[in-house]
Formats: structure tokens, sequence, C-alpha cells
């Protein structure tokens, strides 16, 4: 299933104020969160609050601004040479492996 | 042993050379501070002791001592300095918790570039300290494991995330200590605790073996008793990485060095021009704080530098652009601990009907803080929303930078305050995260412009003696000028 893409957010134009249980959960649905009763409640104020904040934003005019999503300046970094290096280590960093792979609980 | 001369790295060597201690003492003495002072039953500010690690290493470091007769130091800058290092930096072989229970048993099998040059240049790496779960956070309230006292009013917060950092410094549970800041983390503890705060210019310091909380934000940096320990820091663990494809080729400079090119005369001075934004001096400073940065700024001019108004018109909007930016990147970095790759794998796991439920279980385990960022950030990925939300605050971000830009066309350094108030109380605003994210607006816009800042004790608030933090920021990699002017300020109070 795909996360994003599928139009799924897309259907339901819910204005921030309106921030309601029901998105929280879809949310958290999406980023595979699972949330108390508790949380759903208290995180839905919450987030409204912070979503209302930042609201103001829309009052800006932003027209012909290219984003920017990273403060370095063109040039100031390199990429290094692509070579293919062997990290053994990485595998040890999960919570189960087997052999050369990650270990899962069975899905099927 | 004498306390006071183990506060700073020059003080340490200078013992060394004297032969008054031995580097397996100095270390006893911080370990067993630590086991006094650090943990749970104290200010809590270590999470990790890597006891016998550290001693091997003071063992051989001896016995360079014995066989050269004094402190290398121009091979080895921090030979046999004890320092703590913030739990989102990995140490070869042990544990990294980013005060985080999905990291519960995380052993990391590499060390962080940052660390691993410290250690080269001869320090000695005490321990792991606790901070905000995954950086999140501005008073270290946020850790799953309990958190840090303020270093002198138990009551209070030490600031985040990097408190246990900026907390173990102060109390002198270490010489100095490594924190990370994507909003304020470095400066706004180092502010809280009195001590001297570092962010370098966003890509100056490796990321590689730095947990990522915004890739686009995150730097590390030294936090130290003095500008001269923070500046010597810099010059071990500063320069590129090609590990870090955002470490920045950029030469780097020679900050102990520069030091010693801290203006003196009234001409020197007078070239100075030092930008104090209206925007900074609002409602919601304190009067306390503002009191101590205009006094500051008037030392500044006595001086003969020139102080002069400016504005940074789009400041207002810096922490809605941080919280939509920061929590973007965050939901994509952390969708790596889901069990499988990273993070821990409850029990009740392992019983899931299909995949997604296992993720759900697991990630269950984050902490509220963490739940709440990647719920925003998802919400402001998320398709219908990401145009409105992150786009646009990717388009504000530009026009912050650029205020800066401008700024700097006229002047030198900006000054300000570090956080609106000194350090609050634990539990005092733990259940309003928005008010807690509007303490980060002198700090954020920073890094929202990969700018290099530094938060300098300037003064205390009574009735309790809570230290104010002095803040200065330069225009990028220009460090060797900032960690001056700061050393200049920081050694007012000797030549009056």
């Amino acid at each position: 299933m795909a996360i994003w893409g599928d139009g799924a957010m897309a259907d339901s134009k819910v204005e921030a104020q309106k921030l309601d249980e029901t998105l929280t959960r879809r949310v958290a649905d999406l980023a595979r969160l699972e949330l108390s009763e508790d949380e759903v409640r208290t995180f839905t104020s919450q987030l409204r609050d912070v979503i209302g904040y930042v609201e103001q934003l829309q009052e800006i005019d932003v027209s012909g601004v290219e984003p920017l999503t990273h403060p370095l300046e063109p040039g100031d970094s390199a990429l290094r040479e692509d070579r293919v290096e062997v990290f053994e280590m990485v595998l040890t960093s999960g919570a189960d492996s087997l052999n050369e792979g990650y270990k899962v609980p069975q899905i099927l | 042993m004498d306390a006071d001369k183990l506060e700073t790295i020059r003080a340490i060597h200078d013992s060394f050379d004297k032969k008054q201690t031995s580097v397996v003492e100095v270390t006893r003495y911080f370990l067993d501070s630590i086991k006094k002072n650090g943990g749970k039953s104290g200010l809590n500010a270590f999470l990790t002791v890597c006891e016998n690690r550290v001693l091997a290493k003071a063992e051989a470091a001896d016995q360079i001592l014995s066989a050269e007769g004094k402190v290398p130091r121009d091979r080895l800058p921090l030979f046999g300095i004890p320092l703590g290092i913030k739990d989102n930096l990995t140490m070869d072989g042990v544990r990294t918790t980013c005060g985080s229970k999905m990291l519960d048993n995380y052993v990391a099998p590499y060390t962080a570039t940052c660390v691993q040059r410290l250690e080269s240049a001869g320090a000695l790496c005490l321990g792991k300290l606790n901070m905000d779960e995954f950086a999140m956070g501005g008073s270290n309230e946020n850790s799953a494991y309990g958190p840090v006292q303020h270093p002198t009013q138990p009551e209070r917060v030490p600031g985040g995330s990097s408190g246990g950092s900026a907390a173990a410094v102060r109390a002198g549970l270490c010489v100095a200590a490594l924190g990370t800041d994507t909003g304020g983390s470095i400066r706004l503890p180092a502010s809280y605790c009195g001590i001297v705060g570092l962010k370098p210019t966003y890509g100056r310091v490796s990321r590689y073996g730095l947990v990522a909380f915004a890739s686009s934000l995150d730097q590390v940096g030294p936090m130290a008793r003095t500008v001269e320990d923070a500046a010597i820091l810099l010059d071990v663990m500063s320069g590129h990485d090609p590990r870090d494809s955002t470490s920045a080729t950029v030469s780097k400079g020679a900050y102990r060095e520069a030091l010693g090119k801290a203006p003196e005369t009234q001409a020197e001075w007078s070239g100075i021009r030092i930008g104090v934004p209206k925007e900074y001096f609002v409602g919601g400073l304190s009067a306390e704080v503002q009191k101590s940065i205009q006094s500051s700024l008037r030392w500044f001019e006595s001086k003969g530098a020139r102080v002069i108004p400016i504005s940074l018109p789009h400041t207002e909007y810096a922490v809605a652009v941080y919280y939509l930016i920061a929590v973007s990147e965050a939901s994509s970095n952390l969708a790596r601990f889901d069990g499988i790759r990273y993070g821990v794998r409850p029990a009740e796991a392992e019983n899931a009907d299909d995949l997604a439920a296992f993720y759900r279980k697991v990630r269950g385990h984050f902490g509220p803080e963490v739940k709440r960022r990647i719920i925003l950030g998802t919400f402001a990925l998320s398709s219908g929303y990401s145009e409105a939300y992150y786009r646009r605050a990717c388009q504000v971000r530009r026009l912050i930078k650029q205020d800066f830009v401008t700024a700097f066309e006229k002047v030198d350094f900006i000054a300000g305050p570090v956080s609106p108030t000194t350090a609050f109380k634990i539990g005092e605003r733990i259940s309003d995260p928005l008010q807690m994210y509007l303490n980060d607006i002198f700090t954020i816009p920073a890094n929202l412009a990969g700018l290099p800042a530094i938060s300098i004790p300037s003064g205390t608030e009574a009735p309790d003696s809570l230290p104010i933090g002095f803040h200065l920021i330069a225009p990028p990699f220009q460090e060797e000028r900032l960690l001056s002017l700061a050393h200049a300020f920081e050694k007012r109070g000797a030549a009056r």
C-alpha cells in the first residue's frame, strides 16, 4: 500500500481548525503509530493549537520564492567518489538478524 | 584533588606538566563525581558511563606522559581531557539510546566522526549524556530516562535538548561535552546552566554518527566552561568528512589561535558592528533578561564597538516555519525505527497479525513528544496538505535566510537574548507544547539560516542566581571571528 500519492488525504480538505480525532487517527495510521484513546484526545487538541499557530504563514506573500530545503550554498559541499564498500556492521543495528539478512516476524 | 585545577583544558594540562596529577587520577576523580552526582539519584545527567573503556585509555595516556615528560599539546590537543558525549552520537560498542526506549538496547557498531576526532586528539569519553528523546524538546523533560535536574536549582530544568551535557559541564562531571543543536538545543541549555555553548555553521562539523532528527537543521557543537575550551574542541572536530555529504568543504579555521586576535585597542573595537534586531526585544522577554542583554550591549559600546539597531522582519514566522520543517524531516528520519532495521521489538509485536500492525506496536513505544511530532510531520507532508504547510514553510525559510543576508551587509554580528526567560520549573510547561515551542524563538532563526551562533554567560537573575545567556550570531563559516568576540566578552569581568 502506498503511503503517499494515493490521494487518500486529498479527498478530505479539512481545515486545520477542524482537525478532529478521525484525522489524528488517520495520520497516526499513515505514520504506523499506535495511539491510546487518551493520546488521540490530547494530541488532537494540541495539534489543533499548533496547526492553528502555523496558519499565520498563509498571510505571507511567497509568490516567486523558491523553497529553501537546505542551508548550504552551492559549492559548500561535495559528494565523494562512488565506490562499493561493504559494511557488515549494519545488520547488528537491527533487533534481530540471521546470516546476511534482518529477521522479521512471519507475515504469511 | 583541587577541583578548580580541573575546570579547563589548560588547567588540567598544566597539572599534568607539573606532575601534580596523573591522567588516571583525573579520570577517577570525574568518574567518582559522576557516581556521586551524575546518576539517577543526582542530576540524572549520565545515562551510560564507560568506566573500563575510559580507564584503559587513561592508563595508556599516562604512559605517553611518562615517556614524553609533558603533555604533547601539538599532537594531542585534548590529551587526557575527560569529556561527556550527548547520547545521540554513536561510540563503537557503547549503548546509544537517544533518550528513547526505542533504542534502549541499541549498541552502536561504529563511532561518530566528531567523537572519533576528539578521541584521536587524546580526549577521554567518560560516557553518554541524557537528552530529550531524539533531541525533541527544550527542557530535557522528554527523556524516557527521566528529566535532568538543573545543576544549581534541582527543582528547575537545565534546558534541552542537550540538558545532560549542560548540567554535567556546569556541575563539574566532565570538562566539556558535545551537544547537538536543531533549534537551540546547545545554546538554550548552555544559557540556563551558565556555560558556553556553540552551534557551528551548518556543515562545519560532520553529522556522521549523529542520529538524525531534522537533517537540514541538526549540527553538532561544543559545550564548555570557557570560550577557549569550546574553540579547542571545534579545532579538533570540524572539517570535511567524506562520510557526510552535507559536511562542508569550506576550509576550517584556526579557532583557538583566533582568540589571540580578539579586539583590544579602540581602533580594533571601532571596526566591529553589532546588529540588534528590534524583533528580539518583544513581549514575553523577561525584564531581567532584557536588562542583562542591554547591559552587555552597553559594555560592547563602551569598548568602542558600534551597536546598530536592525530589523529581521520575518522573525515572527520562524517558530511556525521551524516546527513544520523540523517535524516533517523528523517524520521521515524516524521511519527507520520499525523494530527491524532499528528499535526494540516488544513481545506483543511478535504476535501482530501483519507487518503494518507489527510496526504500529513497535512504534507505539515512542514517547508522547516524539509521537506528537511524527503525527504533525506526517500531516504536513501528506498529499493535499504538503503545498500549504511543508512547501510554504520552506519558502518562508528562504525569506528568513534572506533577512540575515541583508542584515550582514550592514553589521558583522547579530546580538540578543538566547531565551525569553531563565530556567523554569520542572513540570511547569509540559502540558502546553505550543508554549514550549515559542521558547525557541531567538535560537531557531540561526538553524533555519544555517548560521554559527554562541551562548555566553552574561549575568544572573535574582533571587536564585539563575544564569542568563548572551547570544551572538555570525555569517556562515565565521566561527573564528565569533569565538574571538565571545572571548573578549568573556574576559570583561577580569579586565574591569
